[in-house]
């Protein structure tokens, strides 16, 4: 039988004190739902925001233009001397993520429990 | 202020602009301008990144200024009010924008206001220049992590290969890594179902069903990815742009699936064509999705396979583990049997009683192979234990099994079976045959033939077979066999045949019932030879001392 997937990016935000908050997205990283993503990231930025963790485990598929919209976003964090993460990515975006070098700006993590406790979230 | 203050502040001003992008910075810039020199209106263009025109980046209130500057209009006569200083923004390699400026309050010391412009705007061109050379090593790195990223998206579906061998999850893969290496918004994976392309994996928004006839046989016919632009009626609604690619595979060239993909999204934030190195790449992994494919394939086919040969296995077992371990000892009678199953389980079966001195042979014969077959044998086998124990005589044992066998089973199942009940005190043969082969009574250096008086049992419900009685004096001897010995074929397929088993007992028709059944096994392999035994070869003989 055939089986259809959803195209749309759905994003959730859960703050984590002051300066920190864990971004979670479900579906596409594309051009739409990575400008999603950074609409999102840059509100908690001017919120005050400096840790920010992405969780990507809803996230199967991400493309180039996704990928370049999220390093606009690392960058933006560390001029602002902030810090991004990454976790409970698909083998696949984690190799992704090495290859496209967005692992040399941001850290990435198995799960969210280690990268909370890594970014002391 | 000194001149030489005034220019070290704006340069810094200039320098902390860097880190702006292109498209935010214009408007700083002309202020920058306005705050450390008397021009304090104007007009800046910068060289758009993705064309060769010069694009306004900003512009004061007062000024009236087109938004693309035309190459052939002088900044002097297109910008309004005429500007007291243009100055074309220019790297050693090319030209980088122009900047306009004017102001109210002109006087005799412009000059110098003039000259301070124009080194400030060479230190921004520089300054620009440098800005564009970063942007293009960054682009140009991105580019070529990407591809790299490509090359290994090609190899790690190769991997896949290996590791992957559940067609969904292999489809659930490729989709996704198609998607990505497209930078398409929809895509669908078709697999070949009742001579068309049925829809598989859909990520977004995608007609169900079967893929147009016209578009299939074009895809087979050209046998390379099809690009269409505003396909408005294609497979994925409202689409602007359309790719579809057979998968197609090496040994035998056959179209498999199709791989498409719709909407490819560009930097700019909207939709394009797909390009001829989309479609290269398309290409490739198409082919590299056909042998992940067919290597799914091979290995679901070899499980089924293997499914069926344990379940081969267990059937064999059940119908070994209900055929006799031992034969009887019975003084004065000499039995001897043989039971050979063929490869793919058949429904032989044969069994003895032996009750108050009268010994009871039989072999029978269940429609069907596999385990259909050996459930229906070992519910046969049941039943004997069962009927036998309760003491019948054999006629109604056979009309009690037929009963229960037709109810019990399914439709169309069957079993052929003959009974013998030799008794030395009354010197009698009771058989039964209910549709098996005939069988051989040798008496009195005669062979004489038991054939089947009833239908086989499980075929009409209220059937009964009635015991019949023929002399067994000592010396005789009775052969029940099934059509696994009479029907065992050579290499060109001809049957062993009754006439040679015949012949065959009548050579030994003296012999005893071991020997008897050595020459028959003897005889059927020397005439099958190097041929495959298509079906269970059974063969009881008891001989009367």
């Amino acid at each position: 039988m055939g089986e259809t997937m959803t195209d749309e990016l759905r994003v959730a935000v859960d703050r984590r004190g002051a300066s920190g908050a864990v971004l979670y997205t479900k579906g596409y990283i594309n051009n739409v739902g990575g400008e999603e993503i950074a609409n999102r990231a840059y509100e908690l930025m001017d919120d005050g925001v400096r840790t920010l963790l992405l969780n990507l485990r809803e996230t199967k598929i991400v493309n180039s233009i996704g990928i370049s919209i999220l390093i606009e976003i690392i960058e933006k964090m560390i001029d602002k001397g902030g810090k991004i993460g990454f976790c409970s990515l698909t083998p696949v975006i984690h190799k992704t993520f090495q290859i496209m070098g967005l692992a040399n700006y941001a850290s990435i993590y198995t799960d969210e429990e280690n990268a909370a406790k890594e970014l002391d979230m | 202020m000194p001149h030489v203050h005034r220019f070290a502040d704006f340069v810094h001003e200039l320098q902390q602009l860097e880190k702006a992008s292109l498209a935010t910075q214009g408007p700083s810039i002309l202020d920058a301008f306005a705050r450390h020199t008397r021009f304090d209106s104007g007009a800046l263009y910068l060289r758009d990144t993705r064309g060769s025109g010069l694009r306004l980046a900003a512009k004061s209130l007062t000024c009236v200024a087109p938004e693309i500057l035309d190459p052939n209009v002088r900044a002097e006569d297109a910008v309004l009010p005429s500007p007291a200083v243009v100055v074309a923004l220019q790297s050693h390699r090319e030209s980088v924008g122009v900047l306009a400026l004017s102001t109210q309050a002109i006087d005799d010391s412009m000059e110098d206001d003039v000259a301070f412009v124009r080194t400030a705007a060479a230190f921004l061109s520089t300054l620009l220049t440098n800005q564009r050379l970063m942007q293009e090593t960054r682009e140009g790195d991105f580019q070529l992590k990407y591809r790299l990223w490509e090359l290994e998206s090609l190899y790690d579906i190769g991997l896949s290969i290996a590791s992957t061998l559940n067609v969904d999850e292999l489809a659930d893969e490729i989709l996704f890594r198609m998607i990505s290496l497209t930078n398409a918004r929809r895509a669908a994976l078709y697999l070949r179902e009742d001579g068309g392309f049925k829809l598989y994996r859909s990520f977004g928004d995608v007609r169900e069903g079967f893929l147009e006839a016209e578009l299939t046989e074009q895809l087979i016919r050209e046998g390379k990815p099809l690009t269409f632009d505003g396909a408005a009626a294609c497979l994925f609604p409202s689409c602007e742009t359309f790719v579809a690619v057979p998968i197609r595979t090496g040994n035998n060239d056959q179209v498999i699936g199709v791989l498409a993909a719709a909407d490819r999204e560009t930097r700019e934030g909207g939709i394009g064509a797909f390009e001829e190195n989309e479609l290269r790449l398309l290409s490739l992994f198409g082919n590299q999705v056909a042998i992940a494919l067919e290597n799914a394939r091979l290995h679901r086919d070899a499980l089924e396979k293997q499914v069926m040969e344990r379940e081969l296995e267990l059937a064999a077992t059940i119908q070994r583990d209900i055929l006799p371990k031992a034969i009887p000892q019975i003084d004065g009678v000499e039995i001897a049997a043989l039971s050979r199953p063929a490869r793919q389980v058949g429904g032989d079966y044969h069994a003895f009683f032996v009750r108050e001195g009268v010994i009871t042979a039989l072999v029978a014969d269940v429609a069907g192979k596999s385990m259909p077959a050996a459930l229906l044998v070992s519910a046969l086998h049941a039943v004997l234990q069962l009927l036998f124990a309760e003491g019948r005589e054999i006629g109604e044992i056979a009309t009690e099994l037929n009963r229960h066998i037709h109810n019990w089973s399914a439709e169309n199942k069957f079993v052929t079976m003959v009974m013998v009940s030799i008794d030395r005190e009354h010197e009698t043969l009771q058989y039964v045959n209910a549709g098996h082969n005939p069988a051989y009574l040798i008496s009195g250096g005669n062979i004489d033939t038991i054939k089947s008086h009833g239908l086989p049992i499980g075929i009409l419900s209220g059937t009964r077979y009635v015991t019949q009685t023929r002399a067994f004096p000592a010396g005789s001897a009775v052969v029940l066999y099934s059509d696994g010995i009479t029907e065992a074929e050579d290499m060109d397929g001809n049957e062993f045949d009754n006439p040679r088993l015949e012949a065959l007992l009548q050579q030994n028709i003296d012999c005893g019932a071991a020997v008897i059944r050595d020459q028959i096994a003897q005889a059927v392999d020397a005439f099958v030879d190097e041929a495959p035994q298509k079906d269970d070869e059974t063969l009881v003989i008891v001989r009367r001392a």
